[in-house]
């Protein structure tokens, strides 16, 4: 069932105290939302969307305000790129060199669970709006660190990237740090207009502890190009949504991801293209490699909407389960409206083939290394889309699968 | 089988068929047989479950085994995930009992039974009367339940030859109570979901089955079932054993009369089948649909469930769902067993604005389990269709493997086809594949078939037929040929 108010009062006494802090004005829509939180509590295992990630367990934490320095931490910048530091939701003014942040957000009509949560308390961040005709000059890396305090700490931030008609952007969001008992939701509206195109990262590569709950919604117009890519490399409890709206004919969504690496976390990518006009494309494409104790959890869903017709999608996914403690839920879903409409999906779970690796060890090359070439050739699918060098190189260098044949005659 | 012999009952009774489907394009078992009835007043209480197990003179466990699973229901919520929208069921207002008057001194041969529930069945085609049967090459034996209560047992002799029992459930409680005992509920257990519960609270008639060890059922078994009453449910409950190294195959067939109003069909069948045996559990349902704009029309929410308990058992279900205003049901298998083997065919249909949400679980424990899931969606009119289906490979189910695949074909662009496919793997030795496509009727077939001067309702009806093959060959001949019928009939009007 869901998390009772009065299992929540350390979230009531967390909002009294910041309320209190607001003007009347700034306070009303807070608590509006505050309240629903409330009303609904944290998504638990009862509603289909959290089947299979339960977060009632956080209806007993304390999570109190951070209060953060940036003393000490290892900063990673992209080369070519400019650059917004966040710690633990603070802005951080030294490393940052793009202007594109705001202290404000606009707060979305009155949600449920984790997204009312995240708009009760929500701070400012990441505020890219780009004119018609423009193009970012250099893409943008937006770094999410996640500092453990002393005690349990939570933060809440929501962000807007908006480009106008014919707008070209990069982005990449890039979350790391973690460790300790934390809660970050991050929320990311993204808006593009007519044949606008956006080319979306996503790499998560936390040390595994906290609970880090990602929103992006994305609502395209015509003839736009929504570029999407994930990676999750680590992490304790990630959590991540991807819902994206193709609200006018001609507008792509092309949306790829890769887990990998992680060895004792839970990863649930939800994602979901909703075809609301005719001609669109959208494509999804996920390769998990789930290894040690990892917990997947794949959720794809196409939805084509009455009248949505010449809709073209697709979805693949594709699972190599390494470990005896590891565990993969996939559920590629579609939903359907209209007639005239191309709608495939697959989803595989298996295991590395032992023919082709029998074949590499027959021609000398050591088990290990043999695995390591075929995991990677797996993971290509997804890697090379990458189209952001230095971006790829910092990922592959992450992976720790060898880029180039190795043969070691002597093992 | 039947092309060779154009005289045998079954050629007969495709032919009824044929002929009903000629005659009119509404739904062909809709008519409605006038016998006096022995009805429970409508509404649920502890009182009529009790009332309703003194009429059938059970036994104390049962009872309690009925009462236990009321209680339980009372505390449970209706389940609302399925893909489906429909005015929730007012289970004050049902009749949860209702035997033919005729009836109450009990049949004592089938010589006995009611002519006029002869002629309903004769209507809708089915072969009970021994004699016919025994003049056709048509070799099934069939239970006929009619609302609450089994009309009769054809074959019974020559089945008992071979010891194999089958009966009405509630003469097995009777004859054989300790195999009841032991089986009943052990499969669905009696608060395994909101609509078992009810079922094991209320469950009027059904059919009772035990293949002993080693026996290959001697011919195909039947169960055809009918709602005739006005503002009744039907909550039959069905129990099949098969002994070690037995085969039984099994058919099932569903039908209502066409109401205004929606009434409630809640079964539950169980499924065991020990080392070695193998259980093929096929269904024609055609219930009442419903008119074109959804009025009246069946409920139908069953929980149906095989348990391959025994090594190298094989559990295959075969579905065919052309009727039911809404549909709720997912035949599934627990594969315990090592190498054993879980099946699941299905064709649905949903026509004007009949809605579906139907599928199958397959939970892999033991080793080397394979299961194999072929789903055919067909969506029309404004017809809503879902598959659902679970695939769960736990850790010790070493070697699993699954294939599944799910297509839909959607015609008219007022229908919805959609799919859910949960998979759930954790045994790094399991292979697992899905796939699924979803389409129209291609207009390129169609233009050929119309080029050859054949009617569009009928190049439809060739090309949906032809979708749905590879779950029609896994039908027993006489159920392909309605099968097939079926689907034409219900797909009456779709096109044009």
């Amino acid at each position: 069932m869901s998390a009772q108010p009065h299992e929540l009062a350390t979230y009531s006494a967390q909002f009294e105290r910041y309320a209190n802090a607001l003007t009347a004005a700034e306070r009303a829509p807070r608590s509006v939302q505050f309240s629903r939180f409330l009303a609904s509590g944290f998504p638990d295992k009862h509603q289909e969307d959290w089947r299979y990630s339960d977060l009632s367990r956080l209806a007993e934490q304390n999570y109190e305000p951070d209060v953060t320095t940036a003393d000490g931490l290892p900063i990673v910048l992209l080369p070519d790129a400019d650059a917004l530091v966040y710690i633990n939701g603070h802005l951080q003014g030294a490393p940052s060199t793009s202007r594109w942040h705001s202290d404000t957000c606009e707060l979305p009509p009155p949600a449920t669970g984790v997204d009312a949560l995240n708009a009760a308390f929500a701070s400012g961040g990441l505020r890219l709006r780009l004119d018609r005709n423009t193009k970012l000059e250099k893409p943008l890396q937006v770094l999410f660190i996640s500092r453990a305090e002393a005690q349990a700490s939570m933060s809440h931030q929501r962000h807007r990237i908006e480009l106008g008609d014919q707008a070209e952007a990069t982005v990449l969001l890039d979350f790391s740090g973690g460790g300790g008992e934390r809660l970050a939701t991050h929320f990311f509206d993204v808006r593009l207009g007519r044949g606008a195109k956006l080319t979306l990262y996503r790499i998560q590569n936390e040390a595994a502890g906290g609970t880090l709950v990602t929103r992006i919604d994305a609502k395209l117009s015509r003839d736009a190009k929504f570029e999407a890519l994930t990676v999750d490399l680590g992490g304790g409890f990630i959590r991540h949504d991807l819902d994206v709206v193709l609200a006018e004919s001609g507008a792509e969504a092309i949306v790829a991801g890769l887990y990998a690496q992680a060895k004792n976390s839970h990863i649930d990518n939800h994602v979901r293209a909703v075809h609301a006009a005719p001609h669109c494309t959208s494509r999804m494409t996920y390769r998990g490699l789930v290894d040690e104790k990892t917990k997947a959890v794949f959720n794809g869903k196409v939805v084509v909407q009455p009248g949505a017709q010449k809709t073209d999608s697709e979805q693949r996914i594709a699972n190599l389960l390494l470990s005896r403690k590891a565990e993969v839920n996939a559920k590629p879903d579609l939903e359907i409206y209209a007639d005239d409409v191309k709608c495939a999906h697959g989803a595989t779970v298996g295991q590395l083939d032992e023919v082709a690796l029998a074949y590499l060890r027959s021609r000398g090359i050591a088990k290990e290394v043999a695995r390591a070439m075929l995991l990677r050739a797996f993971a290509l699918e997804i890697l090379d889309r990458i189209e952001w060098p230095a971006l790829r190189t910092r990922i592959e260098a992450a992976l720790h699968l060898p880029s180039e044949l190795t043969v070691d005659f002597e093992a | 089988m039947m092309a060779a012999n154009p005289q045998t009952t079954a050629e007969a009774n495709v032919r009824d068929v044929t002929a009903m489907v000629a005659s009119r394009k509404l739904y062909s078992a809709g008519f409605i047989t006038d016998i006096e009835a022995d009805k429970v007043p409508p509404g649920l209480s502890e009182d009529v479950i009790r009332l309703i197990s003194a009429k059938k003179d059970e036994p104390e466990w049962l009872l309690n085994f009925r009462l236990k699973a009321y209680r339980r229901w009372l505390t449970m919520t209706e389940p609302e995930w399925a893909h489906v929208d429909y005015q929730k069921v007012d289970y004050q207002s049902i009749s949860y009992y209702s035997q033919p008057k005729s009836m109450k001194d009990g049949p004592q041969t089938l010589a006995d039974v009611d002519p006029k529930l002869l002629e309903t069945y004769k209507k809708l085609g089915i072969p009970l009367r021994e004699q016919e049967m025994l003049a056709g090459v048509q070799n099934v034996a069939v239970d006929v339940v009619f609302d609450s209560v089994s009309v009769g047992t054809t074959f019974k002799k020559k089945l008992l030859e071979a010891g194999v029992i089958f009966c009405p459930l509630s003469e097995a409680v009777k004859n054989h109570p300790e195999l009841v005992k032991k089986y009943l509920g052990s499969v669905v257990p009696f608060a395994d979901n909101f609509f078992a519960a009810l079922n094991t609270a209320v469950f009027t008639e059904g059919s009772f089955v035990l293949i002993p060890k080693g026996v290959r059922c001697p011919m195909e078994l039947s169960t055809y079932f009918r709602i005739n009453e006005r503002n009744t449910g039907q909550f039959e409950r069905t129990l099949i054993i098969a002994e070690a190294g037995s085969h039984v195959s099994y058919l099932e067939g569903c039908t209502a009369p066409q109401r205004d109003e929606n009434q409630l069909h809640a079964a539950v069948v169980e499924l065991v089948a020990l080392d070695d045996a193998e259980i093929k559990y096929s269904t024609v349902q055609n219930w009442y649909p419903g008119d074109e704009d959804g009025k009246g029309g069946i409920y139908n929410f069953v929980t149906k469930r095989g348990d391959c308990r025994g090594a190298r058992s094989k559990i295959s279900w075969t579905q065919v769902e052309t009727g039911s205003a809404i549909t709720w049901k997912y035949p599934s298998c627990i594969l315990r067993g090592d190498d054993s083997v879980g099946e699941f065919y299905s064709v649905a249909l949903t026509n004007h604005r009949q809605q579906a949400d139907t599928g199958t679980k397959m939970i892999h424990i033991g080793k080397r389990t394979k299961s194999t899931i072929v789903s055919k969606g067909i969506a029309a009119g404004r017809g809503q269709q879902s598959y659902r289906g679970l695939v769960r490979i736990l850790d010790s189910a070493e070697g699993a493997r699954n294939y599944t695949q799910c297509d839909s074909l959607l015609i008219g662009d007022q229908c919805g086809a959609h799919t859910f496919p949960y998979t759930e793997v954790r045994n790094p030795t399991a292979t697992l594949e899905h796939e699924a496509t979803t389409s129209k009727i291609a207009d390129d077939q169609l233009f050929y078939c119309r080029a050859r001067g054949i009617g569009e309702e009928e190049a439809v009806s060739m090309i949906v037929n032809g979708f749905c093959k590879d779950v029609f060959k896994e039908l027993p001949m006489e159920f392909a040929v309605e099968a097939q019928k079926l689907l034409a009939v219900s797909l009456e009007g779709a096109v044009g």
